[in-house]
């Protein structure tokens, strides 16, 4: 059957469509401390040994499911800190070293910043800013409504502002 | 204009032309595209990706195959000599009663063949026996690299692409990589067989074939450096120690302007990849820079 999830062609066609996201949408809400792509495998695995049941419509859901459900397991209430690339002073030639200093500053109050909004803004936040997946994209990835999503990237913005700015 | 009305049109791309002129009047213009713009050190693929579907099937595989449970550093055996082969076979995993054990990148595995050998497998390897038939077929095939402690009075062959090696309880260490075929005996008695030359080693005899030049060395380490997380190289090939380095850390390297093949002297650790990477740098005039979290580039300190 051409739709069928144990198929090969069929299951390597949806390992493409999903896995980057998934990841994604993993490293962003929990941070790479549980190793989101080791995560993402075992949800794959999962999902060939229940292939027979899960039919092609439903795969989506249930590989988002799964993998969200292997990723609380580990964790326990722990503060998700994303990393931010350093600055290298090779990118900024003619800046002063006081510039790059704050430039530093400035992206750890950031990270503070991120590390105290809720897991659904940050998801949504990142993604859309930082991976430019349109409102619509995350909507139908998080099983959610586009005035969900718009209103937690203007919240999630918002909290991350008032962070920053109480620091300057 | 209600500011937080043109905010939220601006997060969504939906301002209209003159809401965009009001908008670059608010106080916080500035401060509102900064946060936008520095998003992006934040990006996932700068930390962690996802595997590919490649990976992900071999993946797949090794977890399916029947695998020997791991053992802890049990001595369940007396060892009389020690032996080291570096030999490669490769043979095929699922279509047959082999049981086969395999290590990726960073990984270390230990197991028991059926005489109570035991075999440590270093990064990126693979051995394979058969259980059933290892009364008359004492042969265990590798890929890659592994320490062996034979049982005492215990014989079989070790076959790789590079050569086979006969052991008789003894203790030695097997590397096969590309174009690196070494065998170090650390005890008892080995014979190697390689490129139709046949080689007896005794205790603390190295025997190396390294882009086919032939090398007899000895050394007094009782076991290999690997066996306890670091790696040691004498008078190699630059690109042989970042093959190890790629394999113990899982990461990549690029170089710039670097002579790959000249020779070193020198090692790393396995757990520490600063302090490592350092190691492979600092001696030899090199630097190196991160591009990703697992990819770096080497390039000459002048």
């Amino acid at each position: 059957m051409q739709d069928n999830v144990c198929n090969e062609k069929v299951f390597s066609s949806i390992y493409n469509e999903y896995s980057k996201d998934l990841h994604d949408y993993l490293y962003y809400k929990y941070g790479d401390q549980f190793n989101p792509n080791d995560k993402v495998q075992d949800a794959f695995i999962k999902l060939w040994d229940n292939c027979k049941e899960v039919t092609l419509n439903k795969a989506k859901g249930f590989l988002f499911m799964v993998a969200k459900n292997m990723m609380l397991n580990d964790i326990k209430h722990q503060k998700i800190v994303l990393k931010h690339q350093q600055i290298k002073p090779k990118d900024y030639t003619n800046e002063t070293p006081e510039f790059l200093l704050e430039k530093e500053q400035f992206l750890q109050k950031y990270q503070r910043a991120l590390s105290n909004l809720t897991e659904e803004q940050r998801v949504v936040f990142l993604l859309n800013k930082v991976e430019g997946k349109k409102h619509v994209e995350i909507a139908e990835m998080l099983n959610i409504t586009k005035k969900v999503v718009e209103y937690r990237i203007y919240t999630a913005f918002a909290k991350i502002k008032s962070e920053i700015k109480e620091f300057k | 204009m209600d500011k937080d009305y043109l905010i939220k049109k601006w997060l969504s791309g939906e301002l209209t032309e003159s809401e965009r002129k009001d908008f670059k009047k608010l106080d916080d213009y500035g401060l509102n595209l900064e946060i936008l713009e520095n998003a992006k050190h934040f990006k996932a693929s700068h930390f962690s990706t996802v595997s590919s579907y490649d990976d992900f099937k071999n993946n797949l595989k090794i977890k399916k195959a029947p695998v020997i449970k791991l053992n802890s550093y049990k001595v369940l055996f007396r060892v009389a000599a020690l032996l080291v082969i570096g030999v490669s076979v490769y043979f095929a995993f699922f279509f047959n009663n082999l049981t086969t054990v395999q290590t990726l990148a960073s990984n270390k595995n230990t197991f028991e063949l059926p005489d109570a050998s035991n075999v440590v497998l270093n990064s990126e390897s693979k051995a394979s026996f058969s259980k059933s038939k290892w009364s008359d077929k004492r042969e265990v095939s590798l890929e890659g690299e592994a320490f062996f402690k034979v049982a005492k009075g215990s014989k079989f062959d070790v076959l790789t692409s590079g050569g086979i090696v006969s052991v008789v309880g003894t203790q030695f260490n097997v590397k096969n990589r590309e174009n690196y075929f070494e065998v170090k005996c650390f005890e008892g008695v080995v014979s190697v067989n390689s490129k139709g030359k046949s080689q007896q080693l005794t205790k603390g005899n190295t025997y190396r074939i390294l882009n086919d030049i032939v090398t007899i060395d000895s050394t007094t380490n009782i076991q290999p450096n690997w066996i306890k997380d670091r790696s040691s190289f004498k008078s190699v090939p630059l690109y042989v120690v970042l093959n190890e380095f790629e394999r113990q850390y899982g990461v990549k390297f690029s170089t710039e302007k670097i002579d790959t093949k000249r020779l070193i002297t020198g090692g790393f650790v396995h757990n520490n990849i600063e302090q490592a990477l350092k190691s492979i740098t600092v001696p030899f005039d090199l630097e190196y820079k991160r591009d990703q979290s697992n990819k770096f580039t080497l390039f000459s300190s002048d």
